[in-house]
């Protein structure tokens, strides 16, 4: 029952912060309390104070007062490490849903250095409760890595962010909640092992082929590389030596072209469907194979190449 | 390989770590001179262990191991002090938690308890001592935990012990002014529960004497007070500050009585005075005890009396002064004192049953003695002064010595004393002259306290250790009052005029120093006091009375407790509430630039010629040209030149341009260009 007013609370509270990839810091969004150490510190203090008085300690006084202005300089000052700060999220390179999506968030810092900065993740119970510690230097930028995985495939929201700091003393904790506006894609988990790849569907004016295995064998030149080229086609020891781009010209006549289609992936549900046609685009793909892909009404056009491997991966995911 | 080198390759795990166990050693070491050796042996062990383990990356050793060495550290405690409660039992467990809370880093919370730990640990020692030297060597102990502290809270990469040092120094400067805020007005208050009585045996004033109890104090060389005279200087042998005054003697204790302890009796009248008085301003050390040992004599009345408000100080019927509560932090007062007087009663001596009592069978042979003296025919009617100059003359003239080792004498200790041993101290001299002295029917009494005074004086003052304290007599005589004398001055006058008869060993250091050239040593310690004494006198001598002084100067009328506290909230607020005002304005306040931006593009739309936000000055530049033709060309020089002196600053040639007189012009040629 708590639990669900609790979460109920926060996200009531969540919902009222904008949706922003870029989350400039100021007064209005900075959170600080005293963390359990900084009451014990207080604690101590009192006690120290009390131990003064008591044995009339001059210098007693001075070292309690010392540190109790210590103590709220570095209110300041832990206040001070996130003030100003500029968070901003870099786009979300899409993963296949489960693996861990990489989030880059760049702190911009237009005022002196920061120490001890650390994001997490809000939902700690959702998402884990690990820390990742950055410095940011004086005018400078810094940027911190955290990792998200996405369970399903499609769009999904990042989670809301903290980002929360001890220093200098760990007797007061400021943070800020951010929700970047930005959205996870996730394609389809392609199957594994790999189902085999379709027959190719003789095509009008063209021999029927099988999809021919490995692509070395149908080399017969070389020429300057163009946008598209997938990696895989860089002849990469030529470009050691040369230090020009060159890629394999397989253009042509490479592998047949095939037709990855809904209704020849059979699966017991779309879910399963889909990952074998994520299986099947992949293996494509690294065959060689131009394909073009068909799903209950949407479909995509023949093609090849890693913008077209891209393409019918988002298709899969945000069919 | 050298030192640098390797600690510069150490992993910054063991680095901090070896950075804490030396803070912590750093902290301890005070406290070596008081602690049972076996605490600080047992304390180097562990944290040698810690470090050890620290340059090993060895993991940390089980638990159950800790727990076995805290009981052997709580047992020795138990056994070495008797207890477990009280400060040297708390300061010695304190100790050895700390040492062994280094074997327990496990977590953050692990290093934070060693931190507040560290801060109490720091307190302990100004319980011994708030010297100088003290206070700048805890100074680095705190600096040092608050490096530490900064460091665990960095951790990123392998900050540097200086990073972190200036990072912690910047913390405490900013606080100080809080810091000297609190300090100034902070009430000082009573203490709040059972006076600690840790320090009275250190005091020759107990207000009781046995023989044989003096001889510790008079090896004691830490100061009791300070004193300086305003006008001119007494010699040596008056410097008499009146303490305790015992009469009542059950044979073995001297111990004050109800009668002279009862205040002074208005109806008495003052003692009688003579001469223009001696004004002095006195440093009392806190003795824990309620009372001032006042120079003999200052009298209770208007501008001689010391003002103290807070103790309530009261002259009591021995003309010894009272205060109602213990002296528990440095007190300063300002009095006036006559080395030339008659202490009352003059003509009757009330309660003389106190004074001339001696139980009987005690030391049989002197009371023997002191009655044939008197029954001898040429004193048939000499009067107290006469016998008592016949006592000063024995004593002078029978081979009596004066020392600091007298030894224990027993049952009869002044039988023992003046006839066989001969050897004593000041006490010995003035418990066996006054029983003398009653013996012959004389009233007489002990009066203890301090006597003389360091001969030369620092910084204007004069110096009075526990080793003056002092022991005397006074016998009563019908017209002359109260008549003091020193019997121990009629065998050891030095004792009395140079007042500094023992020396105790010198230091190491300084017997070295005092080897080479005794007057150098003699010149450094004199300066050091002098800056102690400073010290003592701004720092360690604050207290209520300066602070309820402070109010005065600031314009309060009778200024209390009250005031204190009020004074110090207000400004407190006041404080908060600028800090409030600056973050208001703080959140509002915009990048230079941006507002000058927002400003141009407000005046340029007045204008008639609209241009984004985001235009820089040499587009607005083009824009104005477009708009407004050549009539624009003032204006869109100006931006262009702004726009050279942000973009391009060294091809303007010139210095930064200020934007402030920039906006200043270019409003002037707008305000023209709209007419």
């Amino acid at each position: 029952m708590i639990q669900h007013w609790r979460r109920r609370v926060r996200g009531w509270w969540l919902a009222r912060l904008p949706l922003t990839d870029n989350w400039t810091l100021t007064q209005g969004n900075i959170y600080i309390l005293p963390t359990r150490a900084g009451l014990v510190f207080a604690l101590t203090l009192v006690l120290m104070l009390l131990a003064s008085i008591n044995y009339q300690l001059n210098l007693g006084y001075a070292l309690t007062f010392l540190l109790a202005g210590a103590g709220l300089v570095s209110m300041h000052l832990t206040h001070a490490t996130l003030r100003g700060l500029t968070l901003h999220l870099r786009p979300v390179a899409p993963v296949f849903a489960g693996d861990a999506a990489l989030l880059e968030i760049v702190c911009i810092n237009p005022g002196a250095e920061r120490h001890g900065l650390a994001l997490r993740f809000e939902d700690r119970a959702a998402h884990g409760s690990s820390f990742v510690w950055t410095d940011v230097p004086a005018q400078g930028q810094a940027s911190a890595r955290m990792s998200m995985r996405p369970p399903r495939r499609g769009l999904q929201p990042v989670p809301a962010l903290v980002a929360e700091t001890l220093f200098p003393f760990g007797l007061f904790r400021a943070w800020t909640v951010w929700r970047p506006a930005a959205q996870a894609l996730a394609w389809p988990r392609p199957e594994v092992p790999a189902p085999p790849l379709p027959p190719a569907l003789a095509r009008p004016g063209e021999p029927h082929a099988q999809p021919a295995r490995g692509e070395g064998a149908e080399l017969d030149g070389v020429r300057a590389w163009r946008r598209g080229d997938t990696l895989r086609q860089v002849l990469w020891k030529k470009v050691a030596k040369s230090g020009e781009w060159v890629s394999r010209d397989t253009a042509g006549h490479a592998a047949p072209e095939l037709t990855l289609d809904w209704q020849a992936a059979r699966g017991a549900d779309a879910e399963q469907r889909l990952s074998r046609l994520a299986a099947w685009v992949l293996l494509a793909e690294r065959e060689g194979h131009a394909f073009r892909l068909t799903l209950p009404g949407r479909s995509l056009d023949s093609g090849r190449g890693d913008a077209h491997r891209r393409a019918a991966l988002d298709l899969l995911a945000l069919w | 390989m050298s030192i640098r080198d390797a600690w510069q390759r150490l992993p910054r795990e063991a680095r901090d770590t070896l950075f804490v166990l030396g803070v912590i050693a750093w902290t301890v070491l005070p406290h070596l001179d008081h602690l049972p050796p076996w605490c600080g042996l047992l304390a180097a062990v562990v944290l040698l262990w810690r470090g050890r383990l620290a340059l090993r990356g060895a993991p940390l050793p089980p638990r159950w191991q800790v727990g076995l060495v805290l009981a052997l550290a709580v047992a020795l405690t138990a056994w070495s002090e008797r207890t477990l409660l009280g400060r040297e039992a708390g300061v010695i467990l304190l100790v050895m938690l700390m040492a062994l809370k280094t074997l327990e880093l496990r977590a953050r919370r692990d290093a934070l308890v060693v931190f507040f730990l560290g801060f109490f640990l720091v307190l302990t020692n100004f319980l011994y001592s708030q010297s100088l030297a003290v206070a700048l060597s805890m100074l680095v102990s705190v600096w040092g935990l608050l490096t530490a502290l900064v460091l665990a809270h960095m951790p990123v990469g392998r900050p540097s012990l200086q990073r972190a040092g200036a990072l912690a120094a910047r913390a405490a400067l900013l606080g100080l002014p809080l810091m000297v805020l609190l300090f100034v007005l902070f009430p000082r208050l009573a203490p709040l529960w059972g006076v600690p009585q840790d320090a009275a045996g250190r005091t020759g004033l107990s207000g009781t004497l046995q023989m044989g109890g003096v001889a510790q104090i008079a090896n004691d060389e830490s100061i009791a007070l300070r004193v300086r005279f305003l006008g001119p200087v007494p010699a040596a042998e008056q410097m008499y500050f009146r303490g305790p005054v015992l009469s009542r003697f059950d044979g073995r204790e001297w111990t004050r009585s109800a009668a002279g302890f009862a205040p002074w009796p208005r109806r008495r009248g003052e003692p009688v005075v003579f001469g223009s008085g001696i004004d002095y301003e006195m440093t009392l050390e806190p003795s824990r005890l309620n009372l001032l040992p006042l120079l003999e004599l200052t009298p209770d009345r208007a501008g001689a009396a010391p003002e103290i408000e807070a103790y309530g100080p009261l002259l009591r019927a021995d003309a010894q002064w009272q205060l109602d509560r213990p002296v528990t932090e440095r007190l300063r007062l300002q009095a006036r004192a006559f080395t030339e007087f008659r202490l009352g009663p003059l003509d009757a001596l009330p309660n003389a049953a106190d004074d001339l009592g001696l139980p009987a069978g005690y030391n049989p042979r002197s009371l023997l003695w002191a009655r044939a003296l008197r029954d001898q025919p040429r004193n048939a009617g000499a009067d107290g002064r006469a016998l008592a100059e016949q006592l000063l003359a024995h004593i002078r003239d029978h081979d009596y010595s004066y020392t600091l080792e007298p030894g224990s004498y027993g049952r009869d200790a002044v039988d023992e004393f003046w006839f066989e041993r001969r050897l004593g101290f000041c006490e010995h001299f003035a418990a066996a002259f006054v029983v003398m002295m009653r013996a012959m029917d004389v009233p007489a009494r002990i009066v203890t306290g301090y006597q003389g005074s360091d001969p030369l004086p620092v910084d204007g003052y004069y110096v009075v250790r526990q080793s003056h304290a002092h022991a005397w007599a006074e016998f009563w005589q019908r017209g002359l009052g109260w008549v003091r004398v020193d019997p121990t001055a009629a065998v050891a006058p030095e004792r009395i005029r140079v007042s500094r008869n023992l020396q105790p060993p010198p230091g190491l250091m300084a017997q070295a120093l005092g080897s080479v050239d005794p007057a150098m040593a003699q010149r450094l310690r004199q300066a050091w006091e002098a800056l102690n004494n400073r010290w003592n006198q701004w720092v360690l001598n604050y207290s209520r009375g300066e602070q309820l002084n402070l109010l005065k100067k600031l314009g309060f009328e009778a200024p209390g407790w009250a005031d204190l506290s009020t004074l110090l909230i207000g400004v407190l607020c006041a404080i908060s509430i600028a800090g409030a005002l600056w973050a208001l304005w703080d959140r509002h306040r915009q990048d230079p630039w941006q507002r000058l931006q927002r400003r141009v593009a407000a005046v340029l739309a007045a204008l008639g010629v609209s241009v984004a936000a985001h235009d820089p000055p040499r587009r607005r530049a083009e824009r104005v040209r477009q708009a407004l033709g050549a009539s624009g060309d003032a204006l869109a020089a100006q931006l262009d030149a702004l726009d050279l002196a942000r973009y391009a600053p060294a091809a303007a040639g010139r210095p930064a341009l200020s934007l402030r007189r920039w906006w200043a012009a270019f409003k002037r040629t707008a305000a023209q260009q709209r007419r």
